[in-house]
């Protein structure tokens, strides 16, 4: 009965702001269609948030660790698709074959960047701490998050930049009962379902997915079961990475533009969108991107841009405070 | 380190490191100008090992990770901004003031004395920080950090745009990004109203005196009843509650005394600052401390000071004052490499922290508790130890 | 246990309060900056602040361009002091493009500290000389700020937080030591107000970034715009690390937009989003955004379709309209910077820190041997500097510290950079 409550009323308060301006805009407008712009608009950012959300998750669920250079890796992903177009030479004026041929080239650069790095990462900053204290990877992560930071600098400098808007990403698409659905719209939800539907096959289907599912939930025995649980963690990182290489890539044609500081900030939206759909959770960490991804629009669009961040964290206290486990986690210890 | 673990056994010896070490503290400033710019570093170092004393409370003795230790810097910066600023000008005709001198007498709004704003901040704090326990006390573990986290964040964001949100008919709640500014520079009773223009030195003496009031508390609460109690509470919270120690009340004290600390020196930070501005109110603030902290060693006093020490020395004055300038430009000059180091401070300063918790990841001066479980490997492990 | 504890204290408490009363007896023979002093020595020290991290960077280096020169042209020394000039930084890696408090304040105390200082040249953004000027003032030393915008600094006109106490705060001297060469918001607000209604809007919407300059700059844009009879939709703030401002801009009914920030605060992104989702409106901009990184693609500016329906204000005028108005110096300005740097179409802002030096310079000509004396210098700036004949026309700077130029300059991007269209007589103001 207490989980009934805890669940759908968890369920009530997230439909509470959307279910609020309907009836404003229904009163005043006579329609939905402002609600669901802002709607449309959050699922495709949600999308992006979703793919770097399953790096958190991933990585939590296996060594519960709070992965702060994540969003860098994120970043980084950016980076370099931007990077690959001018090697490319991709431009606006790019004919559609050229274009779908080098997003391909830079998504695979993209992917392989991101998942190389982070899996080196483990490999120097985390692995050598696995048996000290739990908070010391969570500084090495810190600091591999401001190196990063300071590599985007360098690369790209310390200003926001924009980039060529190779896909002409808020051209209107196609447009239902008003709403207008953009490329960017399409893109982000298109690119981002396969991957995630992917990735928990792979996790749910294949060996290497099982050895994880395994040394996340008890990692003695899975090392005594003759799974290599250091090779099964750098494979975590390396999926997380893959990612976060992807949402890179589509982030960049979405939002047409790149910043250093891009990963940190979606890194504490992600991790957000983690926790709030259960972490260590696959399915959660792509409902919450989702959800915040919505809540975002809707805040951005009726409260004001600049209270954005403070609407999510709220949205998040409540959730931590009445169902710690979040959305679809189940009890952990550490929610107990 | 041989030679200073020596000195500890030895039971005289233990005071001798820290008096000799407070009383070069307090002479330092004689031997620079007033306006030094190392007085300057150390006057920050100071702030920010107060800070860390306060986060060690929480996250050291009681472990509670705390991430939005920010929120404590912000209510003792506001006190500021609020009681010792024009920012409520119009209030009560002339303004309210309360033992201050006479250029501040004659400005518009709140001006009190830098003691009632202490204390202003402290009992704010301590309260914010009892709030801020409360959603917690179901947690454990990480999520307790994520709460905090998005506490700071919420707090911050408030700050921001505290500009927009009307508080006592017709005054904002903070000034945002355009920051309160001036603030009054400190006023003490008995004292000269100081002055950050002229001389930096009562700053530097009075912060000496707040760090030392706080290491005086944290001493003191390591070894009592409420102490003992956190680091039960920290090793294994069912087994402490079992044993009749109040779950509840032993958090939130946590919080608050931890966040009554953070205040105190927040409030100091905004005075020397001369301005309150929203803007520093982030993340980053946050995980500053809690670095400090665990570099120092979670949960050892005197490593935490040293651990505030070191970082706020990499981050002000290694960074920008020594490595661009001098024998190590020319080094890099030399090498036709065309960068200025502060470019690349950020990047110094995590290469900085991955390196020193890859090399010492139980802290610079660990606590002899957690020593003693590391070395004898009582903390269960299934990864063999790779030190 | 206890009373070992006790002794600890009072032995610390004693060092501390030695501390303390010791430092009450000396800080009149050391730490004496205080007004009336005199520099001793041949060597004046003319120090300049600015974030030279960050976005920032481009327009500082062409305001320290712009005073390195000036500096040359007159040979490095005024009568028979030599100038050394110090470049600060007071941007910081964790806060930068922008003046950081504590690298401000700290500049400030360096200036203050070094006896020979006589002019400080700074700072860049508004919100950093609320810090640096209270100490600088105490000091008695003369600051002249090349770009400062921010109405409360120098007068209690609207758009000042006269509430607060501005702009006497700034001032614990309670004398005057501050000037600056650019016009003050209410001017640019007016300008981009008389631009709007010239063009044919009817009803704005602004957005602004919240920090000194564009929180204060839109308020001034609102309150222009509404005494020409212009309706004003919206002023919304916005914040720096969203990732997108599309459903922000969705919101905009108005027929022209004004983007009040700086090119640091994402408000490239801000001017791509309101363009896409308002394609009609008309867009302007301020002087925060007149730089390379919002004009030029290239740069990682706005691209060209959206830059094709942007309007930029900034107080300078092109060398071509300098030359119609018969300023001379202007002209000889453009060709020595050009043939100093290489650069024909310079910064903005370049002018500018020019004629901070200048200024600086003629003020120290003109109080002859006392020029190492800040009381002099002091007065000479704020009270005898009346129709200076200076590369951006004929001026005064007036006793609040304020020039009396009032034209604005507005801007087209062409081909990424910032071309010269008209001068804007700015109504009601």
């Amino acid at each position: 009965m207490l989980e009934f409550i805890s669940k759908y009323g968890l369920i009530a308060l997230l439909l509470a702001l959307p279910v609020y301006y309907g009836i404003q805009d229904l009163s005043d407008d006579g329609n939905l269609t402002r609600l669901g712009d802002n709607l449309v608009d959050g699922l495709s950012n949600g999308a992006i948030w979703a793919l770097v959300a399953l790096g958190y998750t991933l990585v939590y669920g296996i060594i519960e660790l709070i992965n702060f250079a994540h969003g860098e890796i994120f970043m980084l992903g950016a980076f370099t698709s931007f990077a690959m177009w001018g090697a490319l030479g991709l431009t606006e004026s790019t004919g559609a074959g050229g274009l779908i041929v080098g997003l391909l080239v830079s998504l695979v650069v993209a992917m392989f960047v991101s998942a190389s790095i982070n899996v080196m990462i483990e490999r120097v900053a985390y692995r050598p701490l696995r048996s000290a204290p739990k908070l010391a990877p969570l500084i090495t992560a810190v600091g591999f998050s401001f190196i990063l930071q300071n590599v985007g600098i360098l690369w790209y400098g310390a200003s926001q930049r924009a980039v060529p808007d190779l896909i002409e990403s808020q051209r209107e698409l196609f447009n239902i009962a008003g709403i207008s659905i953009s490329r960017g719209d399409v893109l982000a939800i298109a690119a981002t379902i396969p991957l995630v539907l992917l990735l928990t096959a792979f996790i749910g289907g294949s060996r290497l997915g099982k050895a994880m599912r395994a040394t996340a939930q008890d990692p003695e025995a899975a090392r005594l079961m003759g799974i290599n649980v250091d090779t099964t963690i750098s494979l975590t990182f390396l999926l997380g990475g893959l990612l976060a290489g992807a949402a890179g890539l589509i982030n960049t044609l979405y939002q047409t533009s790149v910043w250093f500081f891009q990963g940190f900030t979606a890194g504490l939206i992600a991790f957000t969108a983690a926790v709030m759909g259960g972490i260590g959770n696959l399915r959660g960490a792509v409902l919450g991107g989702f959800i915040i991804g919505c809540i975002q629009q809707i805040s951005d669009n009726r409260i004001g841009n600049e209270w954005t961040p403070a609407v999510i964290f709220a949205y998040l206290v409540l959730i931590m405070t009445f169902r710690p486990q979040g959305l679809i986690g189940e009890e952990t210890r550490e929610a107990g | 380190m041989t030679a200073l673990r020596g000195l500890r056994k030895a039971r005289w010896a233990k005071y001798v490191l820290p008096v000799t070490a407070v009383v070069a503290a307090a002479l330092l400033p004689f031997f620079r100008p007033p306006l030094d710019g190392f007085l300057d570093d150390c006057i920050l170092a100071l702030i920010f090992v107060a800070m860390a004393l306060g986060l060690n409370l929480i996250v050291g003795f009681a472990g509670l990770l705390d991430l939005g230790y920010v929120a404590f810097y912000a209510f003792g910066a506001t006190a500021v901004g609020w009681w010792a600023s024009n920012h409520f000008g119009g209030f009560n005709g002339d303004g309210l003031h309360i033992g201050v001198s006479s250029f501040t007498e004659s400005q518009p709004g709140i001006h009190v004395n830098f003691l009632l704003l202490l204390i202003g901040a402290i009992l704010i704090c301590a309260l914010a920080g009892a709030i801020i326990g409360l959603p917690t006390l179901r947690l454990r573990g990480d999520y307790i950090a994520i709460v905090t986290l998005a506490f700071g964040e919420i707090v911050g964001r408030f700050m921001q745009n505290g500009d927009e949100v009307t508080v006592f008919n017709d005054y904002a709640l903070s000034n945002g990004r355009e920051s309160i500014a001036p603030v009054d520079q400190i006023d003490l009773p008995f004292l000269d109203q100081f002055d950050s223009a002229l001389n930096l030195r009562p700053y530097y003496w009075t912060m000496l005196g707040i760090v030392l009031v706080v290491l005086f508390v944290n001493l003191r609460v390591r070894d009592s009843r409420l102490g003992r109690a956190w680091v039960a509470l920290r090793e294994d919270e069912v087994a402490a509650a079992s044993m009749g120690v109040p779950l509840v009340k032993t958090k939130l004290t946590a919080y608050a005394v931890g966040g009554a600390i953070g205040g105190l020196a927040g409030c100091f930070y905004g005075a020397y600052l001369g301005s309150v501005n929203a803007n520093q109110f982030q993340f980053g603030f946050s995980i500053l401390i809690l670095a400090m902290v665990i570099l120092g060693g979670l949960g050892s006093i005197w490593g935490v000071v040293l651990g505030a020490i070191a970082l706020t020395f990499v981050n002000y004055r290694l960074i920008p004052d020594v490595l661009d300038q001098g024998a190590v430009n020319d080094l890099k000059n030399d090498l036709g490499l065309s960068f200025t180091f502060s470019e690349v401070a950020f990047g110094i300063f995590g290469f900085v922290l991955v390196l020193m918790m890859v090399m010492r990841p139980q802290g610079l001066l660990p606590e002899r508790r957690r020593q003693i479980e590391l070395t004898e490997g009582t903390e269960e492990s299934v990864f063999e130890a790779r030190i | 246990m206890r009373v070992r504890w006790l002794a600890v204290l009072t032995c610390l408490l004693g060092a501390f309060a030695f501390g303390v009363a010791a430092c009450g007896s000396d800080d009149d023979d050391e730490g004496d900056g205080g007004s009336g002093a005199t520099v001793s020595g041949d060597t004046l020290t003319i120090y300049s602040s600015l974030p030279l991290q960050g976005t920032s960077k481009g327009q500082s280096e062409a305001v320290i361009s712009g005073e390195r020169l000036a500096l040359e042209q007159a040979g490095g020394k005024v009568g028979k002091y030599k100038i050394n000039y110090v470049s600060l930084d007071d941007s910081t890696a964790q806060n930068p493009g922008t003046a950081d408090e504590a690298q401000t304040a700290q500049n400030a105390r360096k200036a203050v500290q070094d006896k020979t200082t006589i002019f400080y040249l700074g700072e860049f953004n508004s919100g950093g000389t609320k810090v640096s000027l209270p100490i600088l003032n105490k000091a008695n030393i003369p600051q002249i700020s090349p770009s400062n915008t921010a109405v409360g600094l120098t007068t209690d006109e609207p758009g000042a937080d006269t509430k607060a106490g501005e702009p006497d705060i700034y001032y614990p001297a309670q004398k005057r030591t501050y000037a600056r060469v650019v016009p003050k918001d209410t001017i640019q607000g007016a300008a981009l107000a008389t631009i709007m209604k010239e063009d044919g809007c009817k009803s704005v919407h602004i957005f602004n970034d919240k920090t000194t300059y564009g929180a204060g700059l839109a308020r001034n844009v609102e309150a222009a715009a509404k005494s020409i009879g212009l309706t004003v939709e919206g002023n919304d703030g916005t914040d720096k690390t969203s990732a997108n401002y599309r459903s922000l801009a969705a919101q905009i009914k108005a027929d022209c937009f004004v983007g009040s920030g700086v090119t640091g605060e994402n408000y490239v992104q801000v001017f791509k989003d309101v363009a896409a989702a308002c394609p009609d409106c008309k867009l302007y901009g301020p002087d925060g955004v007149a730089e390379a990184a919002f004009t030029d693609p290239k740069e990682g500016g706005i691209p060209a379709d959206v830059a094709a329906r942007t309007k930029v204000t900034v107080a300078t005028l092109s060398p071509e309209e300098f030359e119609k108005q018969g300023i001379a110096k202007a002209s000889q300005f453009f060709k020595d910077y050009e043939a100093k740097y290489g650069v024909k179409q310079p910064d903005p802002y370049a002018i500018y820190g020019y004629e901070t030096m200048s200024l600086a310079l003629d003020t120290l000509k003109a109080v002859g041997d006392k020029a190492n004396d800040r009381e002099a210098v002091r007065v000479q700036l704020l009270e005898n500097t009346k129709g200076r004949d200076s590369v951006l026309g004929k001026y005064d700077i007036d006793e609040f510290g304020d020039t009396t130029l009032t034209d604005y300059g507005l801007y087209t991007i062409d081909n990424g950079q910032l071309t010269f269209d008209k001068v804007i007589k700015a109504q009601g103001s």
